[in-house]
């Protein structure tokens, strides 16, 4: 990471706020999906794409806990900020924010985390997974705004789990992106993982490559392992079940890799110590949920 | 105080003035501008929330739990989310007493609010060191010494739910300090009151009842435990009946005065604690859930008491309770607080 970048990480870790949030849309996304815009007073910062929020739902939610939730799309309307939001109302807390109508208000905690390093220079491999698609339809549009094209490869088990695959099309057209297609089933692109797919294709990309990835622990580990055997850095997006999603209940630790340990304390980049993690854990909520590959053990991760 | 950037934020500018209502609170030699503290291991050690919350409003931050030596905490999964609450298996995480000393102190000097050290220790002998080395250290008004982790293998609630334990480790450390000495109890013990008396004996200032409970969630279709270890500390919502419980239980059996902790959400739950006998309430929580959340529960608490004309707190606090040898005496004419508080029948 330049030094540039850890010093903008370093003033984002307090920069986010608590603000009331308005429903502006939320509609069906298709593939038991929904997408939610919310209209944000912009007192903080806007997100930068793999950032999160923590969504407050106030009773008569069932749940406690504020629920994380990764940005999918910003933009910035006048003194306001409309963030996107992808996700499947699966779980007690996202079925209760598939509720929510327009003009509902809920509580938000924004940005949280940190995000993608697109400042990288390279072909970004953008490589995501079912409904990790989320924060990189966000990092695809960031890159376009900065005039970069990227290489998007979108996987899933079948071609009805490939969310929202029609829009990420016509964004990565508008943008002159290519979007690869991989289903495990074979039902839509190629037939194979995301990263047998990636492993075809490489070598025909702009070299050199970095990767920036979303979808679950067990694509991410392929991801991290493919990046390792050739060179290329892999940031990977984590999920861990969180309470404050800001650094002080320490719930959500991710095993550091041997290299990370041992570089552990080294990097000063200006963030208050006691929001990072230790020697042995990153947290996930104020180091991640972006993390260099080579810095987490995978061996560990669940 | 320095102003901070987002205080504007702060919500409720239109409720009642909380100088309008006297809310101090004396704990030993500690004295608090009111009786809402943030929970130890619920709040970091201030700073990580003094861009968002008026930190200066609150009656006073406990610090998470220092060790001697810098633990890395529990192994993930370490939060589980239960119905009205959650378990947490943190294990102790902090960065040790040398790098507590170095980097949070001198912030601790700055917060704007009074500052209770929350301390921790696998034995008596290592509690003392923390206080040898803490006892004189500015910036601190107290110590609440955790008596009661369920989280970790030696030295918590189980080692600790001793009665003569806990008083001759009390009657070790007060003479190393002239601060607030406070002692964090666990609730799953057979008698809190018991409890409570040894801390009095050994010279505590006061008793916080209670940390967590002992609790277990499992995942039926994985078939595995959601926690790294088998069980964890239940808080939240869920735990405020029996909290409270405690919280009366060990008001009743002491003189000195108790802080009621467990499950508080709102300045209603604040004031029911109090009600039975708490002089100070922690919220812990409801900080991660809302990072203002302990602002906001004084705010309530204020409203309630002005809207009924309570002008101090102490008139309010036990009157849900009374002490088991002032209930046998005559009551005095006009009545206790509470029966004049309650609605009249038409």
């Amino acid at each position: 990471m330049s030094a540039l970048a850890l010093q903008e990480n370093a003033a984002r870790a307090l920069a986010w706020r608590q603000v009331t949030a308005r429903v502006a849309r939320h509609q069906d996304y298709g593939a038991g999906h929904r997408w939610l815009d919310l209209v944000l007073p912009a007192v903080a910062p806007r997100p930068l794409a793999g950032q999160f929020v923590q969504l407050l739902l106030e009773a008569p939610s069932p749940v406690l806990l504020p629920r994380p939730m990764s940005v999918a799309a910003a933009a910035t309307r006048g003194d306001r900020l409309v963030l996107g939001f992808l996700y499947a109302p699966v779980g007690s807390g996202t079925r209760t924010l598939a509720a929510l109508e327009p003009g509902d208000h809920v509580e938000v905690l924004s940005p949280l985390g940190r995000g993608y390093p697109l400042e990288i220079k390279g072909t970004p491999v953008l490589v995501a997974g079912g409904r990790g698609v989320a924060p990189l339809l966000f990092a695809a549009d960031a890159l376009a705004r900065s005039g970069r094209r990227c290489e998007f490869f979108f996987g899933a088990r079948d071609r009805g789990r490939l969310v929202g695959l029609e829009e990420a099309r016509r964004r990565l057209d508008r943008m002159g992106s290519r979007l690869h297609l991989a289903t495990d089933d074979g039902s839509r692109g190629f037939h194979g993982t995301v990263m047998d797919l990636l492993d075809r294709v490489a070598l025909r990309l702009p070299q050199p490559l970095v990767i920036h990835a979303c979808g679950p622990h067990s694509m991410l580990k392929a991801v991290a392992r493919w990046g390792t055997g050739h060179g290329v850095p892999a940031y990977v997006a984590m999920e861990s079940i969180m309470a404050c999603g800001t650094g002080v209940c320490r719930g959500c630790p991710l095993p550091r890799s041997s290299q990370a340990r041992a570089a552990y304390g080294r990097s000063g980049d200006g963030v208050p110590p006691s929001l990072l993690g230790n020697r042995d854990y990153a947290m996930c909520c104020t180091e991640g949920p972006v993390f260099a590959a080579e810095d987490l053990d995978w061996e560990r991760v669940e | 105080m320095t102003k901070r950037p987002g205080l504007a934020e702060r919500s409720d500018p239109t409720g009642p003035r909380i100088g309008s209502v006297d809310l101090m609170v004396r704990i030993g030699p500690l004295t608090l501008l009111n009786p809402v503290l943030t929970a130890s291991g619920t709040f970091g050690y201030g700073d990580e929330y003094a861009h968002v919350v008026d930190l200066g409003t609150l009656g006073g931050v406990i610090t998470k739990t220092v060790t001697v030596k810098p633990r890395p905490g529990n192994p993930p999964t370490r939060i589980a989310e239960t119905p009205a609450g959650m378990l947490n298996s943190i294990g102790l995480e902090n960065v040790g007493l040398e790098r507590f000393r170095r980097e949070k102190l001198p912030k601790l000097r700055e917060l704007g609010a009074a500052v209770v050290a929350s301390l921790g220790g696998e034995t008596p002998r290592e509690l003392a060191r923390l206080m040898e080395a803490l006892g004189d250290e500015p910036g601190i008004g107290g110590f609440e010494i955790n008596f009661s982790c369920p989280n970790v293998s030696k030295g918590g609630a189980r080692y600790w739910a001793v009665p003569r334990r806990l008083e001759r480790t009390l009657l070790m450390l007060r003479p190393l300090t002239r601060r607030a000495l406070i002692a964090k109890l666990s609730p799953d013990v057979t008698s809190v009151a018991d409890l409570a008396k040894a801390c009095e004996q050994g010279g505590a200032d006061a008793v916080t009842a209670v940390n967590t409970f002992v609790g277990m969630s499992v995942d039926l279709d994985h078939v595995r435990n959601r926690l790294n270890r088998s069980t964890g500390g239940l808080s939240g919502p869920a735990i405020k009946p029996l909290a409270l419980a405690r919280c009366w239980e060990a008001a009743a059996a002491v003189a000195i005065p108790v802080i009621g902790s467990g499950g508080i959400m709102s300045g209603r739950d604040a004031l029911e604690f109090i009600g039975v006998g708490a002089a100070a309430v922690q919220v812990g929580t409801l900080s991660f859930v809302r990072p203002r959340g302990a602002g906001e529960v004084l705010d309530e608490m204020v409203a309630w008491l002005v809207e009924r004309g309570v002008r101090r707190l102490d008139d309010w606090r036990g009157s849900l309770a009374p002490r088991p040898d002032e209930a046998c005496a005559p009551r005095p004419s006009r009545g206790t607080l509470a029966e004049r508080l309650r609605p009249r029948r038409r």
